[in-house]
């Protein structure tokens, strides 16, 4: 087996039996449905008011799902490593520090992944559940936009962890960093589900504003080429790359491993 | 293996971090089938000069060779097994699977690890706590399973950093054991310790490090006679003048 598989099978076996962790990412990928169940039940929504935007606050809670689904995985993996001092024995293997980054990428984006689907899922259960004329617009295709306008959202925003958790000494102050770091794609979100004009038609070559843009598009009735998604995709995906080879310069650092 | 040959070998190493100098032209030589004691103070270089040898950091000046390769590379790890720190285990895997991840890092076959594995856990006498999670481990516990994480690929060289610091007696006993056996095995063992006794009765050669640098090195009888002392402890302060530098003070 590839050195990196190996890291992705020890992180996904250590971190599935991380049941706090568990929690608390379930947690936050059911917040987004919840809040919007409740909110199109509430009178201005539940009478026809403005289902629209109801949509697409949905839509900044799923692109906030999808990049913050790996956090806690990806702080423990890096951060975590550093703390409960295993970073040294583990770097003392045969193993060069970009697989050791690779392999978390892989299982910090495979639990992002499982966040993101439980937040569509309860997304879908919210469509169900919520007041009539809120969500039940939404057609299969625009949830597939979702699924993979998002999907390297995730990637992106597992290496970001990783790289931020990689330079915090511990997994406290990993955590502060990344509170933050989770925020700035809130931010861009809720900007442009009220000020949408700001971004032109280049919106598919911009990592997270293209995602929301994506999404607003897509549940808006607006046409999106397949090409725009693909460049969109790749653009996010490629934009991991840098950031992965970042969290392992980190990991070259000589004070990292000398304390 | 050829028993006396060297199989690590150090010269002139040197490593700065920032304006510190860590290790500053350290070189010496240990063997096959001896276990070669590193003595210092705090902050002498000797943590340095073991992560330097594993390849772990990059030397500023000098040159590594183990078996009579150059180190440094992802090889050198193959070549080593070294315990820098016996902290770090993963609280959610078992002893097991904690010894089984770092065989399958070393690149062993899903066979050759599961034969391993299991001898080294019976070699250390883990059988009984084996697929328990290692989080609440005792000290000894958790040392064991670290060494058996060093241990799992079978190298022929060893670099062990104060790994007996914190145990209790039956467990130092127990690591005094293991490492007379490896060494009567033919392996070649280098091993950092503050405890002057624990050196005196283990170590085949001793390296003493000051300041970075190499104070003295040969056997313990040799260094004392060197240093015209009677014991090592005597022969460790004249060499490193701590007593001179940290006068007594009564409280």
């Amino acid at each position: 087996m590839r050195p990196y598989l190996t890291v992705a099978q020890k992180e996904i076996r250590d971190h599935v039996r991380d049941t706090r962790s568990l929690m608390s990412t379930a947690m936050y990928a059911l917040m987004g449905p919840v809040v919007v169940m409740l909110v199109s039940f509430s009178r201005p929504v539940a009478e026809g008011g403005r289902p629209g935007l109801l949509l697409q606050m949905a839509s900044v809670f799923a692109l906030v799902a999808a990049f913050a689904g790996s956090m806690n995985v990806a702080m423990d993996a890096m951060a975590g490593e550093r703390e409960r001092r295993s970073l040294v024995p583990l770097l003392l293997n045969p193993v060069s520090r970009f697989d050791f980054v690779l392999g978390k990428w892989i299982a910090a984006s495979l639990f992002g992944l499982g966040a993101l689907a439980l937040n569509l899922a309860g997304f879908l259960a919210a469509l169900g559940l919520g007041a009539p004329g809120s969500l039940h617009a939404l057609s299969g295709g625009v949830w597939l936009w979702v699924l993979a306008g998002l999907t390297p959202l995730v990637l992106l925003g597992s290496a970001i962890h990783l790289l931020v958790a990689a330079g915090s000494r511990t997994a406290k102050e990993a955590h502060s960093w990344l509170s933050m770091v989770v925020f700035a794609p809130m931010l861009v979100g809720m900007f442009l589900v009220f000020f949408p004009g700001w971004i032109g038609s280049w919106w598919f070559v911009a990592p997270v504003a293209g995602q929301q843009s994506l999404i607003a598009r897509s549940i808006a009735g607006q046409p999106v080429l397949f090409v725009q998604g693909a460049v969109l995709a790749a653009v996010t995906v490629a934009a991991s790359v840098p950031v992965l080879l970042g969290a392992r310069r980190v990991l070259n650092r000589d004070d990292l491993l000398a304390g | 293996m050829q028993e006396g040959s060297h199989v690590i070998e150090v010269r002139n190493l040197r490593k700065r971090f920032g304006g510190v100098t860590a290790v500053n032209g350290i070189s010496f030589a240990a063997r096959n089938g001896k276990i070669t004691g590193i003595l210092g103070e705090n902050g002498a270089g000797k943590t340095t000069t073991l992560a330097l040898i594993c390849g772990l950091l990059t030397p500023d000046a000098g040159s590594i060779r183990i078996d009579g390769a150059a180190g440094g590379g992802l090889e050198t790890r193959r070549r080593i097994g070294a315990l820098l720190d016996h902290q770090g285990l993963y609280p959610r895997l078992t002893a097991r699977e904690n010894i089984a991840y770092f065989g399958a890092l070393q690149g062993l076959s899903a066979a050759a690890l599961d034969r391993r594995v299991e001898h080294v856990l019976a070699a250390l006498g883990l059988d009984r706590i084996a697929d328990r999670r290692s989080e609440g481990f005792s000290q000894g516990e958790r040392l064991k399973v670290a060494l058996g994480r060093v241990l799992v690929h079978a190298p022929e060289n060893l670099l062990l950093d104060e790994v007996t610091n914190g145990l209790d007696v039956p467990a130092v006993r127990s690591v005094r054991a293991l490492l007379r056996g490896m060494r009567d095995d033919g392996h070649c063992i280098v091993f950092s310790s503050h405890v002057l006794e624990e050196v005196s009765s283990l170590c085949d050669d001793i390296v003493v490090i000051s300041k970075g640098q190499v104070a003295a090195e040969g056997s313990p009888a040799v260094v004392c006679r060197e240093t015209g002392t009677q014991t090592l402890e005597e022969a460790f302060v004249a060499l490193t003048r701590t007593e001179k530098e940290r006068p007594c003070v009564r409280i």
